[in-house]
């Protein structure tokens, strides 16, 4: 048990944006512990305002460069809820596909350069090349598959250009989809290799628990593990799925003195979004090998154990997979037609919401007459988890104050970095010093 | 699944569109982009914020260049041409952060994997303004046909 303990993590690494951890521990008691996020808050919304309908999934799409496909799909599901404009089944299932290629982008990214190194026990993943130079290449070429799938389906790896309100600009040729099909059945045996190493330093996954209120979509007609259709429920919510249009009943955001994000709260003082909320909800429906992935890592529906958030991640490289196999022969057994999308304007308002990887993420737009943007709202996933994870914090810091100064350290980043938060989904440049 | 043979030059543009000279790298890639008959053995991607794709967009290319927004303590509009060797990032050697892609790191990456091009030539030019907007500050808007020269000498 540490008297005194101050620790200052100033910038959290292997996370994207800038986060801080500060504790302080004076006479055995804890003084001061908080999660801060002190970047300053970017109004992304201001920047649609304005703007033709029909351009503003291709403005939010910028917003970020991991999640920026998932911008982009709820937008354009707010859009078409503001202004009544349908979307052919044909088009919604290839949006699916599309939203399903991020989805492996991401949880790869994850799994692979940002979680595995505290799971190995190295600063980064360069070093870790030369340990584990055989995984970190399966990783890669996960990675590379799920570019590619982006690339076919959204027309670019990052920042979609074939969504538009109504449904896509291009499709792909069915030859082309035959070849998505037969590629990711051949990295089945990958993601295989990738769960088999990461099994293998599963007893590195700190054991911690704190029940939580998980927050995702839920899909009941027909019964789905869903990304993208659905109302919004919780494991606190009895069941029951929220209409997207309530949404702010749910997010309920408010400010804190120690964070420019706002935070979030529904039925606690706090909840979480992402894989491992998704995973509570929705467990059942997952395909066969991703309940087969849940099994091997002993993960159950309720568990509470954020640091389980990376195996959830990786339970949903396979259901994406294993259903985007299957979406692909329904899309083939039906034979793809091209379509005309037209839309017109007109006044509306209305709320788009899809699962990012990291979690639930909300759009809303109100449009003039013209089509023209008059007011918008968009609610990240991110910022949802802030709360949870200062409340995670309370929990595991008297848990482990036992430890060195410098495990209580890592296990408070890893906390943080288990949940794959995006705080500053916007801004990369570089800072450079020439060294000659 | 997608067959088509790379070309060997790639050039990459960063940044986001959302912040104004942050986004000079993909302001300049949609300007080449339209004179792309001029370079067949050329490929130029708008790779915006999604840093480390970076990692697959090099791969296995003889010559890489990428455009970026860089902070480097010089007059705002400033290019200058620099090769990975030639600098430091002010960020922590040891750490990798996505979204920040530090894209010096992820050419070491790229070498440890053995795919990394023989040639990689960064051209950073320092912003005047990270504002929310999606227009250049006058400084770099003015300056992007010399920007585009100075590329363009890169690739002949």
């Amino acid at each position: 048990m540490h008297n005194n303990l101050d620790i200052n993590v100033h910038h959290i690494t292997r996370v994207e944006g800038h986060g801080n951890i500060v504790v302080n521990v004076k006479n055995g008691k804890i003084e001061k512990l908080q999660w801060q996020v002190p970047e300053a808050p970017r109004f992304f919304e201001a920047m649609v305002r304005g703007h033709s309908y029909q351009d503003i999934q291709t403005i939010v799409s910028r917003i970020c460069g991991i999640c920026s496909i998932t911008h982009s799909l709820a937008a354009t599901k707010a859009v078409e809820s503001a202004l009544g404009i349908n979307v052919s089944e044909q088009a919604d299932k290839l949006r699916i596909l599309m939203h399903y290629s991020e989805q492996l982008q991401s949880h790869t990214l994850h799994i692979g350069y940002l979680a595995a190194p505290d799971f190995f026990g190295t600063p980064s993943v360069v070093p870790l090349v030369a340990r584990a130079a055989d995984a970190v290449k399966t990783i890669v070429k996960a990675h590379r598959i799920a570019n590619t799938w982006s690339d076919l389906i959204a027309g670019r790896t990052t920042h979609p250009v074939t969504l538009i309100p109504g449904g896509l600009t291009r499709i792909p040729t069915e030859k082309q989809l035959r070849e998505l099909q037969q590629t990711l059945k051949d990295a089945v045996p990958d993601l295989k290799k990738i769960a088999e190493v990461v099994l293998s330093v599963a007893a590195n996954v700190p054991k911690f628990e704190r029940p939580t209120e998980y927050v995702s979509l839920k899909q009941t007609t027909p019964p789905t593990y869903t990304f993208y259709h659905g109302g919004v429920t919780s494991n606190d919510n009895k069941g029951a799925a929220v209409p997207i249009e309530k949404w702010h009943d749910v997010a309920n955001e408010y400010m804190v003195e120690q964070s420019t994000a706002k935070w979030a709260k529904w039925h606690r003082d706090a909840y979480a979004v992402g894989a491992l909320a998704r995973f509570n909800n929705n467990a059942e429906l997952l395909s066969p090998m991703a309940k087969n992935a849940a099994k091997t890592f002993g993960l159950q529906k309720g568990c509470c154990n954020p640091f389980m958030n990376t195996v959830a991640q990786l339970v949903e490289c396979f259901h994406v997979v294993e259903t985007s196999i299957e979406i692909i022969d329904q899309l083939l057994t039906k034979g793809l037609k091209t379509e005309k999308v037209t839309s017109s304007p007109k006044a509306g308002k209305g709320a788009g919401c899809v699962e990012a990887p990291r979690g639930i993420l909300f759009h809303e737009y109100e449009f003039d007459k013209n089509g023209k943007c008059a007011a918008a709202d968009i609610c990240i996933p991110t910022n949802q988890n802030h709360a949870n994870i200062q409340k995670d914090f309370e929990k595991l810091l008297p848990e482990i104050l036992d430890q060195s100064e410098k495990d209580i350290r890592l296990k408070l980043e890893m906390l943080v970095r288990s949940y794959d938060p995006c705080i500053s989904c916007s801004t990369h440049f570089l800072n450079v010093q020439f060294v000659r | 699944m997608d067959q088509t043979p790379r070309k060997d030059t790639v050039v990459i543009g960063l940044g986001n569109l959302l912040m104004s000279d942050e986004g000079i790298g993909v302001h300049l890639i949609r300007k080449f982009s339209e004179h792309q008959d001029k370079f067949p053995s050329v490929e130029f991607i708008d790779a915006g914020t999604g840093g480390m794709n970076v990692l697959h967009l090099i791969a296995n290319r003889k010559k890489a260049v990428i455009i970026d927004c860089v902070k480097m303590g010089k007059k705002p509009g400033t290019i200058k041409r620099f090769e990975p060797a030639d600098v430091q990032t002010t960020k922590k050697m040891m750490h990798f952060s996505l979204h920040e892609a530090d894209i010096l790191r992820i050419i070491e990456l790229s070498g440890q994997l053995g795919e990394c091009p023989d040639k990689i030539v960064i051209f950073g030019i320092e912003p005047e303004s990270l504002d929310l907007g999606q227009k250049l500050s006058k400084t770099l808007s003015d300056g992007i046909d010399a920007y585009s020269l100075d590329i363009c000498k890169e690739l002949c």
